[in-house]
């Protein structure tokens, strides 16, 4: 063990890197020259100051030693009024200079440019996901180089840490509110994110890695990325498909597939098995039960696993990400000796199923754009996940309802939710913080959900709505505003004041340009 | 005012110890347990603080032997993802429990508790503290929070890490409430102790000891008492909001209920930076007590150390939302922030070089608290200027959460606190148990400490620079080469601890009877016995300048210092220095 354990240290070590890194990493990004300025001032100061004060108690403590002829101290002053105000004002000036240069330094990694590149980091326990402006999602993070990119970042659970100490960036991810930064790589290059704010049991394996990539090769990256359900073109049996989920959703973080013990149970013969509920009850682990236990974590509880550990991944296995569901479940039952038809998902696992079938062909649409038109993949034109059918407006409004997550906070029943409830709010007059009241038409609504800052309704908390819908529904990319007009069609089905003031300007019909 | 300074004996001079002392005044166990006399406290703290420590250290070795390898050397997986998480959660555990004891029951009660208590009264040449009952009520709160602690840990264990950020300190099914109510109920030690002093100060300083002729221990005890009283009540609502929060979901600090996760952090640290003052102020003067006496010189600047510690007191409130720069505050408020931390950084600058200014042209006595107050001095130069660079906004973005902070708070709050308080207790510890330890070890374990807390922690500093984050249970391949050095310090620390328990213990029983100034102090707590009797005084003492050595000599006989010319200072004239 003792040789083993030196052989492997010996292995690890790299005595130049640990000389070098008395300074900072390399940085790549267009903060770092100033982080790297700034540091190297200080640094010298403080190797200064330290080997004169080292200095002088050493030096002091020699040649002042106490001795036999030398038992009283020499007559000198005990206070001299300009040598205090001396060494009072020089490290005074010495730490202004310091709090200058970083001030200004930090005042441009606060203000991301306006022709920034959108991506959205979604921090839980214990796992990083990145989503592109194409819809593309990924476990690693793909950046342009050259091109500001502003990073949007939520939280499911617990406040996260978003550090890459290579680009010099860091920003805490907090949960009920939309953290932003921003950063632009000098060039190519591969670094590794990792958490800085503590979250749990997994906190110390929380990484990501992160490839900065020029322009044409960063496209083709995200293209790849946004299609799980293919390699090479060919598509992938679905139980494949939900091992990679199994990693990059995070679930690797609780559920072990070898029977060892987790924070959650071990799907290691799980799908088909019978499970005892904190309840009392004894289940048979089938679709439906796996189902209910991914989508609604809080449900059903198995006995001997904490409650209220498990995120909610919500749309993410729902809706037209269903066939996530039927690739995790699947996953969990090629992991069973016990997996029957009843455990299984309605989809054959081959990836002939009908319904795989058709959504991966959707998925892998964009692989078949030429790279540029790639990043713009998502037009004006409603894409309607179930089929080719044109749909109305408003039905498409309820589908991104769930899929955008805004069922999160509102609901469409009158019941009460951290936002306003979408039941009978279009016409409706709404009180706000500042005092006026105003009634919910369309310009009101399109407000709300694109700059929910610039007006607070009495009795919604501030700051809780995230304000990246703007990226998502509106400006260059979104000239028609489909989308935001579908989710405005939808709250006016819901309300008995909908009139044409508080409906969008477009008909509620199929989405055609 | 002298009945309050000891019985008044007329002209009898200063004698040698008597038979009877506190030590052994009253011998039952009840004696001790219910005893009203601030120094019988101060031994009671130092011996519940010391063993905190010993536990928090053991806990400290723990961490850093499991982070000899990789993976993790103690806690780690069997192969699985999901198995070494649930391994880590022992870490967790681990780290929180080091940082809640050593900052809780360690850092902020030791000085003020065990020195504080014995030696403030007796530096005023007072007979108690003004309210000797509420000392004992305060130190028995600091007793029940420590066992609540411990009973947290026994039911589960907390893995928050020290500073219980909500909302994982919510969601945790660890035992948060026990602990966060153990801790609510040192916090109102703390505040008792605090209220104890400076009444004291105020009220019970003897006639010709003006505020700017007492010793700088006194002015930095009362700048901590300061702080004690009017931050500590902060972070006690904080908790039992953050109790509430976890019992009865009022949706103040938990985001699924509406709350706001940041609003805790800026609770937390309104209290806990100014506690980091609360901590380092005693030790730093402590040492301003030790470097005069041991370069048998007036200390110099003495107004200049006594107002910065008023000044670092003050200053010190407004500075911490420097903790919480990447959290998302706005920019502008950072800034304020960041401007306020450098202005509370050149107080201690000033400190330094008037410690420096006091050895030049001194006549330097290299013994043990000397050779601690020097480290001292290195220690925290090095914890003082990693910490400007702290300050620095866009340094701090990208230094925030890592292993420099790490390092930074360690040099400062081992490096300064705990070497101070190590210093003070060497210093006092011939007036606390009137024996000598052996000076020779004493000096040798303080070079190896020194050096053992150098190797911990400056390569934190280097590996935090090089990315690697705080709290992590397991970390990347390449850091690894400053984790062993790291450790070794660690370990190297630990038989300098175990020979300096081994030399006092020694000391107890079979150390050398202490004379009445074994170092040449020249203020009141040296003039009567070592250890003192039980009203601290035999005679009043006369006050004169604290830091005036030039009428002591060394008396080979009684291996301490006399006056040769006792001070007999009338008191109501003060003496011009």
């Amino acid at each position: 063990m003792g040789v083993t354990m030196i052989s492997q240290m010996l292995g690890h070590m790299n005595f130049g890197r640990t000389i070098a890194a008395l300074w900072l990493p390399h940085g790549d990004s267009t903060f770092s020259p100033g982080v790297q300025f700034l540091w190297d001032f200080w640094y010298w100061i403080s190797v200064f100051f330290t080997v004169l004060i080292v200095g002088l108690v050493v030096s002091f403590s020699i040649r002042y030693r106490h001795t036999k002829d030398r038992t009283i101290a020499e007559n000198s002053p005990s206070h001299n009024n300009s040598l205090e105000i001396t060494w009072t004002i020089i490290p005074f000036i010495i730490v202004m200079v310091i709090f200058a240069l970083g001030f200004k330094d930090y005042m441009n990694m606060d203000s991301p440019p306006a022709n920034s590149y959108n991506i959205h980091v979604i921090a839980q326990k214990w796992s990083w996901t990145f989503v592109y402006e194409n819809g593309a999602i990924s476990n690693t993070l793909y950046l342009p180089v050259n091109k500001p990119v502003r990073l949007n970042m939520t939280s499911k659970d617990v406040l996260h840490g978003f550090w890459i100490p290579d680009l010099s960036i860091q920003r805490d991810v907090v949960p009920g509110r939309v953290m932003t930064t921003w950063v632009e790589a000098t060039h190519p290059g591969k670094y590794i994110l990792q958490c800085a704010e503590y979250c749990g049991d997994g906190h110390s394996e929380m990484r990501a890695n992160v490839v900065a990539e020029a322009y044409p090769k960063f496209q083709h990256q995200i293209v790849a990325a946004a299609n799980i359900f293919e390699e090479n073109g060919k598509p992938l049996p679905l139980a494949t498909v939900g091992k990679k989920l199994y990693v990059t959703l995070g679930c690797l973080g609780c559920h072990s597939v070898d029977g060892s013990k987790g924070t959650g149970p071990s799907w290691k013969n799980l799908a088909g098995s019978k499970e005892v509920l904190t309840n009392g009850h004894s289940v048979s682990v089938d679709y439906a039960f796996l189902k209910t236990m991914i989508t609604h974590p809080g449900r059903v509880l198995i006995k001997g696993f904490p409650a209220g550990v498990m995120p909610s991944y919500g749309s993410r296995f729902t809706g037209k990400n269903v066939k996530n569901l039927y690739a995790v479940v699947w996953y969990i039952n090629s992991l069973s000796k016990y997996s029957n038809k009843a455990s299984q998902p309605p989809v054959p696992n081959e990836s002939g199923g009908a319904e795989p079938a058709t959504s991966s062909k959707a998925a892998a649409a964009p692989a078949t754009v030429a790279p540029a038109a790639a990043v713009k993949a998502a037009s004006p034109v409603a894409k309607v996940p179930s089929g080719p059918k044109p749909i109305p407006l408003h039905v498409l409004g309820a589908k991104l309802y769930k899929s955008l997550g805004c069922i999160g906070c509102h609901t469409v029943n009158g019941q009460p939710g951290v936002g306003p409830t979408w039941k009978n709010l279009a016409g409706y007059p709404q009180k706000l913080t500042t005092g006026k009241t105003v009634i919910a038409d369309y310009k009101f609504l399109r407000t709300m959900i694109l700059d929910p800052g610039t007006m607070d309704v009495v009795g919604v908390p501030a700051g809780v709505m995230p304000n990246m819908y703007k990226y998502q529904l509106s400006g260059k990319k979104h000239p028609h505003e489909t989308k935001l007009n579908a989710l405005i069609w939808y709250i006016n089905t819901l309300s008995n004041r909908s009139s044409k003031a508080t409906q969008p300007p477009v008909p509620d019909v199929p989405a055609v340009k | 005012m002298t009945t309050l300074t000891g019985n008044n004996f007329g002209d009898t001079p200063v004698v040698p110890a008597k038979p009877d002392n506190y030590l052994t005044h009253g011998k039952t166990i009840g004696s001790w347990l219910l005893t009203l006399d601030h120094k019988r406290i101060g031994i009671m703290y130092l011996v519940v603080g010391l063993l905190a420590f010993f536990i928090g250290g053991m806990l400290a070795e723990v961490i850093r032997t499991q982070l000899l390898v990789p993976q993790g050397l103690i806690f780690h997986g069997t192969g699985s993802v999901a198995s070494s998480y649930a391994a880590y959660r022992y870490y967790n555990q681990v780290f929180t429990l080091h940082g809640i004891i050593m900052v809780f029951l360690v850092l902020i009660p030791i000085i003020p508790g065990a020195l504080g208590n014995f030696a403030l009264p007796l530096l005023l040449g007072a007979k108690d503290v003004a309210f000797p009952k509420l000392n004992l009520i305060s130190f028995y709160l600091y007793v029940v929070g420590a066992l609540l602690a411990i009973l947290s840990t026994v039911l589960g264990a907390v893995d928050t890490g020290w500073t219980f950020y909500t909302p994982f300190s919510i969601q945790t099914e660890s035992y948060v409430v026990v602990m966060v109510l153990g801790i609510f109920l040192v916090g109102f030690s703390s505040i008792f102790t605090g209220i104890n002093f400076m009444v004291t100060i105020h009220k019970l300083r003897p006639p010709g000891m003006t505020w700017f002729r007492m010793p700088l221990f006194l002015w930095a005890i009362y700048s901590t008492s300061l702080i004690q009283v009017a931050a500590t009540p902060v972070v006690g609502i904080t908790f039992v909001l953050l109790m509430m929060e976890r019992v009865m979901g009022i949706g103040i600090f938990n985001p699924a209920l509406g709350g706001n996760p940041v609003l805790f952090q800026e609770f937390f640290w309104f209290y806990s930076h100014p506690a980091v003052y609360i901590m380092i102020l005693p030790a730093m003067g402590i040492v301003s007590e030790i470097i005069p006496v041991f370069s048998r010189k007036h200390i110099f600047g003495y107004e200049f150390i006594a107002l910065s510690s008023l000044a670092i007191a003050l200053i010190g409130f407004l500075v911490w939302g420097h903790h919480i720069f990447v959290n998302g505050q706005s920019a502008e408020l950072d800034a304020v922030f960041s401007f306020l931390t450098f202005v509370v950084a050149v107080p201690s600058a000033i400190k330094v070089w008037n410690w420096l200014a006091t050895m030049y042209k001194g006549a330097i006595v290299l013994k043990t608290p000397m050779l601690y107050a020097l480290s001292f001095i290195v220690l925290f130069t090095i914890g003082g200027l990693t910490g400007v660079v702290l300050g620095a906004l866009s340094e701090d973005v990208v230094l925030h959460d890592t292993y420099f902070v790490v390092g930074h708070f360690h040099y400062v709050m081992m490096g300064g606190t705990l070497i101070g308080f190590i210093a003070g207790l060497h210093y006092w510890w011939p007036k606390m148990f009137g024996r000598m330890y052996n000076e020779r070890i004493a000096q040798w374990t303080c070079v190896v400490l020194f050096i053992g807390i150098n190797l911990t922690f400056f390569p934190q500093l280097m590996v935090g620079a090089d990315g690697m984050p705080r709290r992590y249970a397991s970390y990347l391949p390449m850091y690894q080469p400053y984790m062993i050095v790291s450790t070794v310090g660690a370990y190297i620390q630990l038989v300098a601890f175990l020979s300096m328990a081994g030399y006092l213990l020694h000391s107890l029983f079979r150390g050398k009877k202490a004379p009445v100034n074994p170092w040449g102090g020249g203020s009141l707590e040296w003039e009567t016995s070592s250890p003192p009797p039980h009203d601290n005084f035999e005679t009043t003492p006369s006050v004169g300048d604290p830091y005036d050595y030039t009428d002591m000599v060394f008396d080979p006989v009684t291996n301490g210092y006399v006056r040769t010319e006792p001070q007999q200072v009338p008191v109501a004239a003060p003496q011009a220095h």
